[in-house]
């Protein structure tokens, strides 16, 4: 079954889907959140916040590294957390599924909800400010939020120069035909927009599912797709001092120079995906993966650091003494 | 008036010997043959509180999610790597076997080398995945270089490969019928077939095998259980030569003996008549016949000689001794009944039928050895031959010596040690476990192959056998509901950060982790999706062979790996299931208490604890109202009682001690062992009573009940003590678990009734 046969699936389930069940006895939710085995379960970025480490994951689960011991902190969410970004060391937000964004002014200690609507039915990915007020989410199905006062509002936008081609052309067709239906169509027509970051020279790079590595010169107004060969989704991607990474299905990154207009394929000795990247001492690339893979790349050569069973690695980050932690589906830990 | 009947009876019988004896005769031909077709009987069912809620969640869905009767067979390369051909032949070979031999059900056969052992891996345009073990493998290199990378992709390291690599699982359900022949499945005969298909064909120096499973361990209880055989014949021996040195005749040893085996057959008989089995618990219950019958039989010999030596005919003598014996050995036989009967109130299975097989075995005695026996001494001419004057005068020393526990000096002393021997006894006994205590199967010991090979399993592979399923009942389809899913992911949430908890699975989860397959493998996506469509899509993928979800997929449950299986680890999460469900449960969704192996446990447990309370108010009870009709006096009666209270109390502080919990196999023990020891306090009474209310002094009174009762009383306290201490050797836990605590309960009991009795009387009948 290929992908875009999955998603015409998921999309006339978007249609016909109704709430057919009431809303049953609950538990409370704080005590779902706050558990021993927060730490241990699903996480899935980590960013630094001044000193701390700031992670987050399932079930709105928000973790602060402080003295070297995680403790968790309650948020005004269960929906699950895929991305957080701080501006400084006491702006941040986070968000995630259910089309999430929470935000916190204190460095992540409390949060509040920003913008949350479960009927939209797709995870936001990444969340990116470029100045204290202006910033940019971007989420599932070419799914693109902007705000301007620092999130009080976000409004949606809709990158048609993402499209295909020729689903430009079936749109176009539809829209004449059946503005309903147009409209339901068009929010699945985009490919996933899985990461957006921004480089020194301040041009944002999007990447995301099908092969997709845009660039933006004007904040994300319209991107450019780059002259790209894969066609295999990109989760992540990295600038390294006058080299930009992508990175993503079955082991595939690719490097290019600031021009981004001829992508190499870096070697990899594992077919994994590949989730984050993280630049360590002397410009030494770290990736980390699924199937608990961390590999190092240096010259252009990557070599297995470690590889952890049974457990997918989502994300890398240093502290603030410069020790490296990794978060994934059993949680948060260090290499021995 | 019953001295009238009693008479009566006596010479009626006397009168038609011979026609009594030749009834006995073949009665004992017909039990004897019932005997020979008594069957081992093991059932699973028995050994449940079946009436327990739990237990009817887990009858309920038996059928959807069984599971408890799968077979796992781990075959094992001692070289230290499964990836030769020399392990793939061997595995493919066990697979091959298990497969046909019959019970198996084939669908279910799962390996390595099973054809839905496939890989799945995310390509760029969907899927791709094969069998593990491609069509065209070849047992070489290169073919293994292949089924190496196949397992990574499949992600059954763990399940069907050990974590280490060093083996690799054959797993197998159990049918309960044959489909052939429609009958039932024969457990033992199955797990014969294991040892001798499997482990006898195909283990070498090179290739271990290891097998667990509810049949394998019934197989290995009943093979343990035939040991009793020996245990019995030692029993026997034993018996023999003390109750030769006790009569100093072959003719008195032998009659007792016989008459105590013809009990025996009889109980043994009667189980089939009543249509019970032999099961590895009631084994128990022919000792327990056997030595109470020859505690008994001794009494009536030694009634009978005492009488000859008086200058009766052998034929008067037995007589005499019937008419003596009959009312004090029938209301001693009385009790044990009653208190074997207390165990009925107790709603397992295995207990009720130790209740009646042991009553049904006790109450034999009184026709076996109260009747039958000195019937047939009376054929006998026994010789007038008197002790030797010197010897005698050294047994009234001893007798004179112990009748100093009844004088107030000592009787002070007896009872402040007693005092704080209870003290230190009683919080002992208060920190008791309840439920088995050590890892593996609590019915064998640790160091048997069944338990090493538990062992193995569950350090090579991510398995264990400490399950607890709630079952989660909700409404058909359900599974489709996103608010379902969520709840039930919350609910195993919850219990993922229960202390004891180790794992976790249900369909939630595994949903989940389908849901991020669907999504490239990309773990942000490892969620519930709120689209109808999407949830279908990803709980599509789960079959219902996997345990998670029933056909329609109304009912889910919840699999809880613990720690372990100790009382209070089962108690935290048992309450916590509770406390969470008691938030989610509604109308349309039910988080129901429970199954698997550790489910079943909690319901026992909480059985067996909830019925020991019960279980001695009854006992003493009954103990009290039958002391206090044979006495008629309540200080004799509470004599009677507290070394027997105490001695209790010492019991359980021994299971503390010894690290034995309260389980089904224990719980018995505390109500067989009061009901066989009050016997020691009322003969000993018995005697004293009347001289007491004469105005006899204390002491006396005790010292001429030692002469009458005495060496009858420390003769049966040692008989029983014999009889179930072989079985300290048992093969099987449990067995030597009761047999510890039985010896306990028997000998100590007889120490209490010759020290502590002694000394309450002396401090009751103070002013006399």
């Amino acid at each position: 079954m290929t992908f875009s046969m999955l998603r015409s699936v998921v999309a006339i389930g978007i249609s016909a889907c109704l709430y057919t069940t009431s809303v049953d006895a609950q538990l409370d939710p704080l005590s779902v959140q706050i558990q021993p085995r927060a730490q241990s379960s699903l996480l899935l970025d980590i960013a630094n916040a001044g000193d701390k480490l700031v992670a987050v994951g399932q079930r709105g689960n928000v973790l602060l590294l402080d003295d070297n011991q995680w403790h968790q902190v309650a948020t005004p969410v269960l929906s699950q957390l895929t991305k957080v970004f701080f501006f400084d060391d006491k702006q941040g937000w986070a968000v995630g599924h259910d089309a999430t964004i929470i935000h916190t002014q204190d460095g992540g200690l409390t949060w509040s909800v920003q913008m949350q609507s479960a009927e939209i039915e797709k995870p936001l990915l990444d969340i990116r400010f470029y100045s204290p007020v202006d910033g940019i989410a971007v989420g599932a199905y070419g799914l693109f939020y902007r705000t301007a006062d620092g999130g009080k509002t976000w409004q949606q936008e809709f990158h048609q120069e993402l499209l295909f081609e020729e689903d430009i052309a079936y749109l176009n067709e539809l829209k004449a035909e059946d503005e309903a239906l147009y409209l339901s169509e068009r929010a699945s027509l985009l490919p996933h927009f899985n990461r957006l970051i921004r480089l020194k020279d301040r041009r944002l790079l999007l990447v995301g599912e099908l092969g997709m590595v845009a660039v933006s010169s004007d904040n994300g107004q319209t991107f450019s797709k780059t002259n790209f060969d894969y066609d295999g989704s990109m989760f992540n991607a990295i600038e390294v001092g006058e080299d930009v990474y992508v990175m993503g299905l079955r082991g595939h990154v690719f490097k290019s120079d600031l021009t981004l207009s001829s992508w190499q394929e870096v070697d990899l000795p594992v077919q994994s995906s590949i989730n984050s990247a993280l630049i360590n001492a002397n410009n030494e690339l770290y990736l980390v993966g699924n199937a608990g893979i961390v590999l190092s790349v240096d010259d252009g050569k990557a070599t297995i650091v470690a590889r952890r069973q049974g457990e997918n690695i989502v994300a890398i980050a240093k502290d603030s003494k410069g020790q490296l932690w990794f978060a994934g589906s059993k949680g948060l830990f260090q290499l021995d | 008036m019953l001295e009238k009947l009693v008479n009566g009876f006596e010479s009626h019988l006397f009168r038609n010997r011979k026609w009594v004896i030749i009834s006995f005769i073949f009665i004992t031909f017909f039990l004897g043959y019932q005997a020979s077709q008594l069957k081992m009987d093991a059932a699973f069912s028995k050994n449940i509180p079946l009436n327990h809620s739990y237990m009817q969640t887990y009858t309920k869905h038996q059928k959807d999610f069984g599971g408890a009767n799968s077979i796992m067979v781990a075959v094992e390369d001692t070289s230290g790597n499964i990836f030769n051909p020399v392990f793939f032949d061997a595995l493919k070979n066990v697979h091959d076997q298990l497969f046909f031999i019959p019970g198996v059900e084939r669908s279910q056969v799962k390996s390595l080398f099973s054809p839905s052992t496939r890989f799945t891996e995310v390509v760029e345009d969907g899927f791709a995945g094969g069998p593990v073990i491609p069509a065209d493998f070849r047992n070489d290199d290169y073919g293994l270089k292949i089924v190496r990378d196949n397992i990574e992709k499949a992600g059954i390291v763990g399940r069907l490969i050990g974590n280490d690599y060093t083996s690799a699982m054959v797993s197998a359900q159990l049918m309960e019928f044959d489909p052939q022949t429609g009958e039932a499945i024969d457990t033992i005969a199955f797990a014969n077939q294991l040892e001798q298909e499997l482990r006898g064909k195909f283990e070498n120096d090179q290739i271990k095998i290891h097998i667990i499973g509810f049949a394998k361990m019934a197989g290995d209880v009943a093979e343990g259980a035939k040991g009793v055989l020996l245990f019995f014949l030692i029993a026997i021996a034993i018996t023999a030569v003390m109750v030769y040195l006790f009569s100093k005749s072959i003719m008195l040893t032998i009659l007792p003996l016989m008459c105590s085996l013809i009990a025996v057959f009889w109980q043994l008989g009667l189980l089939t008549v009543v249509g019970f089995g032999l099961d590895p618990m009631s084994i128990l219950v022919p000792f327990l016949v056997f030595a109470i019958g020859v505690s008994h039989g001794v009494q009536m010999i030694n009634a009978v000689r005492r009488r000859v030596l008086d200058g009766q005919t052998t034929k008067a003598a037995a007589a005499s001794a019937f008419r003596s014996l009959l009312v004090p050995g029938g209301v001693a036989l009385l009790s044990d009944t009653v208190g074997f009967l207390t165990l009925l109130a107790i709603d397992i299975g295995i207990i009720r039928e130790l209740a009646i097989s042991a009553s049904l075995g006790v109450a034999v005695i009184i026709l076996t050895n109260l009747i039958l026996l000195p019937l047939v001494i009376s054929y006998f001419e026994l010789p007038n031959k008197q002790d030797d004057p010197e010897k005698r005068q050294k047994i009234e020393n001893i007798w004179r010596a112990l009748s100093k526990f009844a004088t107030p000096k000592y009787a002070v002393v007896v009872l402040i040690s007693t005092v704080i021997l209870y003290v230190v006894g009683f919080q002992q006994a208060s920190k008791m476990q309840i439920g088995d205590l050590q890892g593996g199967a609590p019915a064998l010991h640790q160091d048997s192959r069944y338990n090493q090979d538990t062992f193995f399993i569950t350090d090579h592979f991510s398995i264990t056998t400490d399950v607890m399923t709630v079952i989660v009942e909700a409404t058909p389809e359900a599974c489709t509901y996103h608010s379902v899913l969520t709840q039930i992911d919350q609910f195993e949430w919850m219990m993922a950060n229960t202390v004891g908890v180790e794992s976790t699975a249900s369909l939630a989860s595994i949903a989940k982790k389908v849901n991020a397959g669907f999504n490239e493998g990309n773990p942000k996506w490892e969620i519930l999706p709120r689209t109808t469509a999407s949830l279908v899509q990803a709980v599509g993928q789960v079959p219902t062979t996997s345990g998670l979800l029933n056909s329609n997929c109304s009912v889910m449950p919840v699999y809880l790996f613990l720690k372990d299986h100790k009382a209070e680890t089962i108690e935290v999460v048992v309450d916590k299931v509770k406390a969470v469900a008691a938030q989610l449960n509604s109308d349309t969704l039910q988080f129901k208490l429970a199954s698997g192996p550790v489910g079943v446990m909690a319901a026992t447990n909480e059985a067996v604890s909830e019925a020991q309370l019960p279980m001695m108010l009854y006992v003493y009870g009954a103990v009290f109202v039958l002391c206090l009709i044979s006495f008629k006096s309540l200080k004799a009666t509470i004599a009677v009682i507290i070394p027997l209270y105490v001695v209790s109390t010492l019991a359980q502080a021994l299971m503390t001690l010894l690290d034995i919990g309260l389980a089904v196999s224990t719980l018995p023990v505390i109500a067989l062992g009061v009901g066989i020891g009050v016997d020691y306090g009322i003969y000993i009474l018995s005697t004293m009573s009347n001289k007491l209310s004469n105005g006899m002094p204390v002491q006396q009174a005790y010292f001429e009940a030692l002469v009458e009762r005495g060496s009858a009383v420390i003769f049966t306290g040692l008989t029983l003590a014999i009889g179930v201490s072989t079985w300290f050797f048992s093969d099987l836990k449990f067995q030597m678990d009761m047999g510890i605590l039985l010896t306990f309960m028997f000998l100590v009991n007889m120490l209490g009734a010759i020290i502590i009795l002694p000394a309450l009387s002396a401090m009751f009948w103070r002013k006399k």
